[in-house]
């Protein structure tokens, strides 16, 4: 593999947005999606009482769905897809390694989900007149490039397990909700029992995404954050190793069984 | 310079699938069956048979996207499973169908994606583009989405991008099914431009006319075995002497011709093609003087409507190889 492929990046990118990105389902998905999540928060926050809404949880949480449910369809679709044109043989067959093309398209999936992102803290500051006055910059910086790059290693996971049979292919349809549940996209993760909390605590995103809003909100305690972002990066290694393991396992399976063009 | 380009030895492929409610079973198909065969470089050789013999699991082992279940294959003296990443860039490989490029981007987009994916240089992209797509003749649609191009321009279109990374060895499997004759004749010509450009092909077909035209030996495989292997002249001398007698029959008068013909040895074989209109007796025979001798007396438009006899094509050596091995 070439050291730094910045051409095939740039290529991979440009046929995941021309062929993908660039349609109206990408539109429900990453703009109307996650405004009727925000709209719903904002609801149900209104209903609780409050005259305001909660604009980490409910706004910039509509964003980070927007995301999530980006990286969920596109990363796990992508290799479906390819195999539905024929095109994953051709793929398969190049001298480029399908890790390489796989990791491409899960940076282009989470890079094209900041949008979501981006659109919902317009909206937080724009229309609903949040301050950035308290905001730890520095702490919200580290954590978003941290819930990056746990979304990466879950879309690039997610990608494999959906290639390893078809039996796996179901299971990503049940992913989106509950995780967005686990992680507390749309509310603090404490509100959660005890349990439930632990089980999140397998996700690298919902330590990404509780240091990022506890910096939003101000949170300035380093240990509280930098505790969080090692958690985030190991649990996100050990995403990488299974997704290394899987990845051979997967390759080796769809080259044993013929299953590189079987729709 | 190892003279061999595509050396497969003991080939086997066995899919296996679960089966039942639980997928408890398991249920074994042999694809291909102890294949072994070489092609030279510059060569272009054919793979023959019917559908479902085992010609593309053939070829997708050798192109490395299929593992074998056993045996060896060696592209240029590289194994195809130990050395996969090496034989990749010595390869090209065009399918048959519409399926294998994104149907989203155009002619040059596509070709520009797998140029990348072949790590050439973008200065060796730029002019390689335009003069493939001019050799496959797309060089006006070049700019037209895939979705907008005919079977046979995307056929072309997939031999253009097997060519990006200018491969010694090229796979094409069927690459005319579903191709009008004019298409089919284009895309048979470009392969004449690739063999004298020295490429060496293993060309996959069930079209007997395009492998007797196109290649410099054929092995002929049927239910994943070959069963027969030499060149087009060869496989015809095997059954030479044998001459193709073909009668119009008047329908429903079949049987006395055939009861006429009964008296004849077992070297002449007949073959009653019927469900056409008129009836027609196919005889193949090493004494065709003695065949018309017995039909003499039948060669009035009450039995015989037309007759025809001809030397052995290769096809009539496919069907009775085939034939043969049916029995």
């Amino acid at each position: 593999m070439r050291a730094m492929p910045w051409r095939l990046i740039k290529q991979q990118v440009a046929v995941q947005f021309r062929t993908f990105t660039l349609d109206f389902w990408s539109l429900g998905l990453f703009v109307i999606q996650p405004a009727v999540f925000t709209a719903v928060g904002m609801l149900l926050s209104h209903a609780a009482g409050n005259a305001m809404p909660d604009l980490v949880y409910t706004v910039i949480g509509g964003g980070i769905m927007g995301m999530w449910s980006g990286i969920v369809f596109t990363s796990s679709f992508d290799i479906i897809g390819d195999r539905r044109n024929g095109v994953l043989e051709m793929i398969v067959g190049s001298p480029t390694s399908l890790t390489t093309i796989e990791a491409i398209r899960s940076l282009t999936n989470v890079l094209t989900g900041l949008f979501s992102l981006g659109l919902a803290f317009i909206a937080a500051l724009a229309i609903f007149g949040y301050s950035l006055r308290n905001v730890n910059f520095w702490g919200v910086g580290v954590s978003l490039l941290l819930l990056l790059f746990a979304m990466w290693c879950i879309g690039v996971f997610l990608a494999n397990f959906l290639a390893w049979s078809r039996v796996s292919s179901t299971f990503v349809d049940y992913l989106e909700m509950p995780v967005a549940f686990l992680c507390g996209f749309m509310y603090p993760i404490r509100v959660l029992p005890v349990w439930l909390q632990v089980l999140s605590g397998v996700l690298p995103i919902r330590w990404a995404l509780q240091a990022m809003n506890e910096s939003l909100l101000g949170n300035r305690d380093w240990s509280f954050l930098v505790t969080h972002w090692a958690v985030a990066i190991a649990i996100s290694l050990v995403f990488i190793a299974i997704t290394r393991w899987l990845q051979v396992k997967v390759q080796d399976s769809i080259r044993v069984n013929g299953e590189l063009s079987s729709i | 310079m190892n003279p061999i380009a595509i050396e497969a030895t003991s080939l086997n492929k066995t899919f296996k699938t679960k089966i039942g409610l639980w997928k408890t079973k398991t249920k074994s198909t042999v694809a291909v069956e102890n294949i072994s065969f070489n092609v030279e470089r510059g060569e272009l050789f054919g793979l023959l048979g019917p559908n479902g013999a085992g010609k593309t699991t053939t070829v997708k082992m050798l192109t490395t996207l299929l593992l074998p279940s056993s045996g060896t294959a060696k592209i240029l003296g590289m194994d195809v499973v130990k050395q996969t990443a090496e034989v990749r860039k010595h390869i090209g490989f065009a399918f048959s169908g519409s399926r294998g490029l994104y149907n989203r981007l155009t002619a040059i987009q596509n070709l520009k994606y797998f140029a990348e994916l072949y790590a050439l240089e973008p200065q060796v992209t730029r002019k390689r583009i335009p003069k493939l797509l001019e050799m496959v003749g797309l060089s006006s649609r070049g700019d037209d989405r895939v979705e907008t191009y005919s079977s046979g321009m995307t056929q072309r279109l997939h031999l253009a991008r097997a060519l990006l990374h200018d491969p010694e060895i090229l796979f094409l499997d069927e690459p005319t099914v579903g191709i009008d004759p004019v298409g089919s004749r284009e895309l048979r010509q470009t392969i004449k431009t690739l063999m004298s450009l020295g490429k060496t092909i293993l060309l996959t077909t069930h079209y007997m006319a395009e492998a007797e035209e196109l290649c410099q030996r054929i092995a002929i495989i049927n239910k994943g075995l070959i069963v027969a292997l030499d060149s087009p002249d060869a496989l015809k001398r095997r059954i030479s002497g044998d001459s193709v007698i073909e009668a119009c029959i008047q329908t429903g008068q079949a049987h006395i011709l055939m009861e006429r013909l009964h008296i004849l040895d077992g070297r002449t074989v007949v073959d009653l093609k019927n469900g056409a209109e008129p009836e027609k007796l196919c005889i193949r025979t090493p004494e065709p003087s003695r065949v018309l001798e017995l039909l003499s007396p039948y060669l009035n438009p009450q039995y015989i409507q037309g007759l025809e006899v001809r030397n052995q094509t290769l096809e009539d050596v496919y069907v009775t190889i085939i034939q043969a091995e049916k029995q």
